[in-house]
C-alpha cells in the first residue's frame, strides 16, 4: 500500500534519511525501523480524513525542510530571556541538538534529567522500554516520522517516592529556517513520585521551519505530573505536536496547554487511563491572530473504571485566524463510575475569524458522569457596558474582558514567573489587537 | 436492580403481522429498466423519468457511506424489489369500498380511520406499499386552496409545482440513499398550502412496509407559500418481519417568506427480535428550506423502531430572521442501533435556531447524537441553542455525541451542552417508598426525561408517544 509518495516534503526527508549512518544502539535502530516502515505504508493526512478536516497540512508538502544539521552554537544571552526564575533544571536543545553547555542540572543526583544519547547502557535499557511505546505511531504518520528521525531525547525519570519541587524546564529553541526539527521527550514517573514540567518550544528568529515533535509520559501508582506546554513559535512555522500519557492507578496528570505561535499548528493529546482511580485535567489557551491556524486534538480514554478527567479549552480567535477544537472523550465498556467533564469556550474577535470545534462523547458504561459544553460568542455587550458605567473606555473594557477571558487557564499554571510572563504576553496581544 | 425490570422492554412487537393483498411486484433488482417501468406503470411525464435516470446515473457513480456509527451487512441493491403496489381495483367511491383485509390491519394497529377522520378531524392519507388508497377530507382542504394528495397524483394533477420543487431542497445526487430514493421513488405525500392559508387541520399521512423484501422508497414533498401555515404529521409502524427491509425515504419542506412548518414523525418501524435479527433499515433524508424571511421549519421526532436509525432532518436557514427546530427523542433497545440528530445551517441575518435532542439506550443498543450546527460569514446575528442528553439503562449499551460547531461570524452566538445520566437505584428506591412500582417508575423518569419533546408534538401524537415510549422500555431496567 504504497501511496502519496509524491510528496515533496516527504521524498524529501526521506532521502536524508538515507544519508544517515550514526552509531546508536540496537534497540533504537529497531524502532526507527518500523516508524521508517510506518512512514512508508501511511500517507499524508489530507481534509478528506475526518481527523483532519479543517486542518490542510498541503502547504507543508511543497516544502523541502531537511532535518537540521550544523549545530548552532549560542551564548547564553541570546535564550535567556526565555528562562524559567524558578526552574533550576534545564535541558536546551538547539533545532534538536543537545545543548549541554545551556542546560543546568540541579537535582541530577535524586532523579534522571539528561539526553538520551549520553546515557548509560543501564539508564537507556529504561527509556527503551518506554519510547515509542505509549505514543501510537501506527496511524499517524507525524508521529512515525518524528520516531523514524529520533536520535536524542530529553528524558526524565523520577524515582520512586521522589519529589522534585523546581519545575524541569525543557526548552527547544529554533535557529534555522527552512529546517525540520523533531524533539522528542520521554518522562517516566515512578510511583509516588511529583515533579512538574515545562516543555516550551520558542524561536530565535521569525521564518518558516517546521517542528515535529513527540512527548511521551508514563506515570506509575500515586504519581503526579504537572505539565505545562508552551508553544510560542515563530508565526512563519509549522508546528505538530504530539503528546501521549499513561496513567496508572491513583496518578495525577495536570496539564495546561498554551498555543500562541506557529502558521499552522497542530497539537495531539492523548490520555490513557491503564488503571482505575486515575485523574487528569488537562486545560487549554489558544490565543491566534493574522493568519494563523491553530488545531487542538484531544482524546481521553477511560478504559478503566472510577476515573476522573476535566477539561477546559479556551480559543481567542482574531482577524482571520481559525482554531479548531476536537475532544473526543470515550467511555468504555465496564469503566463504571467515570466522571468526566468538557469545555469548549470560544471567543471570536473580529468578522473573519473561524471556529470548528467539536466535543465528542462516547459512552458505552451506564454508571458514569459525563459532560460537555461548547460556546462560540464574541464579548457580551452587558459586560463592556458594565465596565463603561464604572467610568472604562470601551478599548480598555474589550481588552479586560479579553484577557481575563484568557487569564482564567493561564490561572492554572503552576509556575508563578511563567505565568507572569505569558499574562503579559494575553495583555500585549490583546492591546495590539484593539488599539488598531 | 430488579429482575421485575429485565422483563420490563422485551415486549414483543405489538405490530407484527402480514396482511395478505395481492401484491404487483416488479422483478428484483435495479437498472435503468426498471426505473422505466415504475415510470411508465405510475404513468409519468418525461421530465420526470429524465430526473429519475439523471439520479440512478449520479447513484451508479457514489459508494455507500461509511462514517456512520452503526453497522450493517452489506445491502445487496440487486435482491430489492423496487416496485411493488397493491393490485388496482375499480375506483373507490366511499370507505366502504376499501379492501376489507386492509381496513382489519389498520384497525389491528388501532387506526380506524373514517373515526379517526371524523372524531379527530384530522385528513389521513394512507399509504399503503408506497400507493396511496384512499384520501379522506381533499374536499374539506381543497375549500381553502391547499393540495393534499399522494406524489403521484401531484405528478398527474399539478406537474408544474412538482417539477417548480421537487429535489430543490434534497437534489438528486445529495447523497447516496438520496440519489437511490430520487430514482426509484414510488410514493408519498404532496402537500401545498397557498398564499395565506393556515392550514385548518393537522395533515396526517400513515405508513406501512408490507410486501416482505421490498424496500419503501417515500417522496414526501411540502410547500408553504408565503404566509401559509401548516402542522404535518407522519406516523410509521411495520409488521414483523426477518428479513431486512430498506427504508429510504426523502422528505423535502419549503417555507416562503413568513411561512411556517411543523413535521412530526412518531416512527416505529419493526426494529428485530432481541438477537438482532430483522428490522427496518430506515436510512432517510430530511431536509427543509427556510427560504423566506421570517419563515419557521420546525422538526419534532420520537424514534422508538427500527433496527437502524440513520437520518439528520435540518434546516437550512436562508431567509433573514428564520427559525429552525429540532426535538428528537430516540429509544434504542436490544441490538437497535441510531444515528440521528440535525444540521443547522445559518445562512440569512439574525437566524435562530434550537436543538433538543433525547437519546435513551437499553440493552444492548447504541444510540448516536450527530450534529452539525454551521453558521456561514452571512449569518449575521445568528443564534443556536443545543442541548443533547443521553440516558444509559444498563451497562452493555452505548451513547455517543458528535456535535459539529462550525462558526464563521463572530456577531454568533452558539451554545451547545450535553450530559449523561442513568436511572438510579435511588430513584427507584424513591419511587418504590411510595408504592409506585419499578415499571411504571421508569416510564415516569423517561417520559420526564423526554418532556420538553412531548409537549412539542401534537395532542394525540404525544399521548401515542408516551406510550410508545413505556412499552419499549418495558423490562429494560433489571
Amino acid at each position: 500500500m504504497k501511496t502519496a509518495m509524491s510528496n515533496h516534503y516527504l521524498e524529501c526527508l526521506l532521502e536524508s534519511l538515507n544519508d544517515k549512518t550514526e552509531e546508536t544502539s540496537d534497540w533504537l535502530k529497531q524502532l526507527r525501523a518500523q516508524a521508517i516502515d510506518r512512514v512508508s505504508q501511511l500517507r499524508f493526512p489530507t481534509t478528506k480524513d475526518e481527523e483532519w478536516r479543517f486542518t490542510d497540512v498541503s502547504p507543508l508538502e511543497q516544502l523541502p525542510f531537511k532535518p537540521a544539521q550544523t549545530i548552532t552554537t549560542l551564548k547564553q544571552e541570546a535564550i535567556q530571556q526565555f528562562f524559567v526564575s524558578e526552574s533550576t533544571n534545564r535541558l536546551v536543545f538547539i533545532d534538536g541538538f543537545y545543548a549541554p553547555e545551556l542546560s543546568s542540572l540541579n537535582d541530577s543526583n535524586s532523579c534522571l534529567i539528561g539526553n538520551l544519547s549520553s546515557m548509560v547502557t543501564n539508564q537507556s535499557s529504561l527509556a527503551a522500554s518506554h519510547l515509542g511505546r505509549h505514543v501510537h505511531f501506527q496511524d499517524n504518520i507525524f508521529a512515525a516520522l518524528n520516531t523514524a528521525f529520533l536520535q536524542d531525547a530529553a528524558v526524565i525519570v523520577i524515582p520512586r517516592n521522589v519529589t522534585v519541587t523546581d519545575p524541569i524546564h525543557l526548552l527547544f529553541v529554533a535557529t534555522q529556517e527552512k529546517v525540520t526539527h523533531s524533539p522528542r521527550c520521554l518522562i517516566i514517573g515512578e510511583s509516588n513520585s511529583q515533579a512538574t514540567i515545562i516543555e516550551d518550544y520558542v524561536p530565535l528568529q521569525q521564518h518558516a521551519y517546521i517542528t515535529n515533535s513527540v512527548t511521551e509520559f508514563s506515570l506509575a501508582e500515586n504519581a503526579q505530573v504537572n505539565h505545562v506546554r508552551v508553544q510560542r513559535e515563530s508565526n512563519m512555522a509549522f508546528h505538530l505536536s504530539h503528546c501521549t500519557a499513561s496513567l496508572e492507578r491513583h496518578s495525577r496528570f495536570h496539564s495546561v496547554d498554551i498555543n500562541f505561535g506557529g502558521l499552522i499548528s497542530r497539537f495531539n493529546l492523548d490520555i490513557q487511563f491503564k488503571a482505575e482511580e486515575a485523574e487528569c485535567a488537562i486545560d487549554g489557551l489558544t490565543m491566534i491572530t493574522g493568519k494563523q491556524l491553530a488545531d487542538t486534538h484531544t482524546s481521553i480514554d477511560h478504559a478503566k473504571a472510577h476515573c476522573t478527567s476535566h477539561q477546559q479549552h479556551k480559543c481567542i480567535v482574531d482577524d482571520n485566524a481559525h482554531a479548531v477544537f476536537n475532544g473526543k472523550i470515550m467511555v468504555r465498556p465496564h469503566a463504571q463510575r467515570t466522571d468526566s467533564s468538557q469545555s469548549s469556550r470560544n471567543l471570536l474577535l473580529s468578522g473573519a475569524a473561524q471556529i470548528d470545534t467539536k466535543p465528542q462523547l462516547e459512552i458505552f458504561a451506564d454508571d458514569v458522569k459525563c459532560a460537555h459544553g461548547a460556546t462560540v460568542g464574541q464579548l457580551d455587550n452587558e459586560e463592556i457596558f458594565y465596565l463603561k458605567s464604572r467610568g472604562l473606555p470601551d478599548l480598555a473594557a474589550r481588552n479586560l474582558l479579553t484577557y481575563a477571558f484568557g487569564a482564567e487557564i493561564l490561572d492554572r499554571i503552576p509556575v508563578a514567573s511563567l505565568k507572569r510572563t505569558l499574562e503579559q504576553t494575553v495583555l500585549n496581544q490583546t492591546q495590539n489587537l484593539l488599539t488598531i | 436492580m430488579s429482575a421485575v425490570l429485565q422483563n420490563l422492554v422485551n415486549q414483543p412487537y405489538k405490530h407484527g403481522f402480514v396482511t395478505d393483498i395481492e401484491s404487483e411486484i416488479a422483478p428484483k433488482g435495479l437498472n435503468e429498466e426498471t426505473i422505466r417501468l415504475i415510470s411508465a406503470k405510475k404513468n409519468e411525464p418525461e421530465w420526470l423519468l429524465e430526473f429519475r435516470l439523471k439520479a440512478y446515473r449520479q447513484w451508479l457513480a457514489m459508494t455507500e457511506p461509511h462514517w456512520q456509527n452503526v453497522k450493517y451487512p452489506k445491502i445487496d441493491f440487486q435482491e430489492i424489489s423496487y416496485y411493488a403496489a397493491p393490485k388496482p381495483k375499480k375506483k373507490l367511491a366511499s370507505m366502504d369500498e376499501v379492501d376489507p383485509e386492509l381496513l382489519r390491519t389498520f384497525e389491528k394497529l388501532g387506526v380506524p380511520m373514517h373515526e379517526r377522520a371524523a372524531l379527530a378531524g384530522v385528513a389521513v392519507d394512507v399509504i399503503f406499499d408506497s400507493v396511496s388508497v384512499t384520501t379522506t377530507y381533499k374536499e374539506k382542504l381543497a375549500e381553502v386552496g391547499i393540495i393534499f394528495c399522494s406524489i403521484s397524483e401531484a405528478v398527474q394533477h399539478h406537474p408544474e409545482l412538482v417539477k417548480q420543487y421537487l429535489g430543490t431542497v434534497v437534489p438528486v445526487g445529495d447523497n447516496f440513499f438520496a440519489a437511490l430514493n430520487s430514482a426509484v421513488f414510488t410514493d408519498g405525500s404532496f402537500c401545498y398550502i397557498p398564499k395565506g392559508v393556515k392550514c385548518p387541520m393537522d395533515l396526517s399521512t400513515y405508513f406501512r412496509i408490507n410486501t416482505q423484501e421490498s424496500g419503501q422508497f417515500e417522496r414526501t414533498l411540502i410547500i408553504a407559500e408565503e404566509g401559509a401555515s401548516v402542522s404535518y404529521l407522519e406516523g410509521c409502524t411495520a409488521p414483523q418481519f426477518d428479513t431486512n427491509q430498506l427504508h429510504a425515504a426523502v422528505v423535502e419542506l419549503v417555507a416562503l417568506d413568513d411561512a411556517d412548518i411543523k413535521y412530526s414523525t412518531v416512527q416505529n418501524w419493526y426494529a428485530g427480535d432481541e438477537n438482532g435479527v430483522g428490522g427496518i433499515y430506515n436510512f432517510v433524508t430530511k431536509r427543509g428550506l427556510a427560504k423566506g424571511v421570517n419563515s419557521r421549519i420546525s422538526w419534532t421526532q420520537v424514534e422508538t423502531g427500527s433496527a437502524i436509525t440513520w437520518k439528520y432532518p435540518s434546516c437550512i436557514l436562508r431567509g433573514d430572521n428564520s427559525v429552525g427546530e429540532f426535538y428528537s427523542v430516540a429509544v434504542t433497545n436490544h441490538h437497535q442501533q441510531a444515528d440521528t440528530g440535525t444540521k443547522m445551517i445559518h445562512i440569512g441575518k439574525n437566524t435562530r435556531s434550537t436543538i433538543i435532542s433525547k437519546g435513551i439506550s437499553a440493552g444492548k443498543s447504541n444510540s448516536s447524537y450527530r450534529g452539525l450546527v454551521r453558521i456561514t460569514p452571512t449569518a449575521e446575528n445568528a443564534r443556536n441553542f443545543s442541548q443533547c442528553d443521553s440516558m444509559l439503562v444498563g451497562d452493555q449499551c452505548g451513547a455517543h455525541t458528535f456535535p459539529y460547531i462550525q462558526v464563521k461570524n463572530n456577531s454568533a452566538k452558539v451554545e451547545h451542552e450535553a450530559s449523561t445520566s442513568k436511572i438510579g437505584e435511588d430513584q427507584l428506591f424513591y419511587f418504590a417508598q411510595r408504592g409506585i412500582d419499578s415499571e411504571e417508575a421508569v416510564s415516569m423518569i423517561v417520559n420526564g426525561f423526554c418532556k420538553e419533546v412531548f409537549q412539542q408534538l401534537p395532542m394525540e401524537f404525544a399521548v401515542e408517544a408516551t406510550k410508545l415510549l413505556s412499552f419499549k422500555l418495558e423490562n429494560s431496567v433489571g
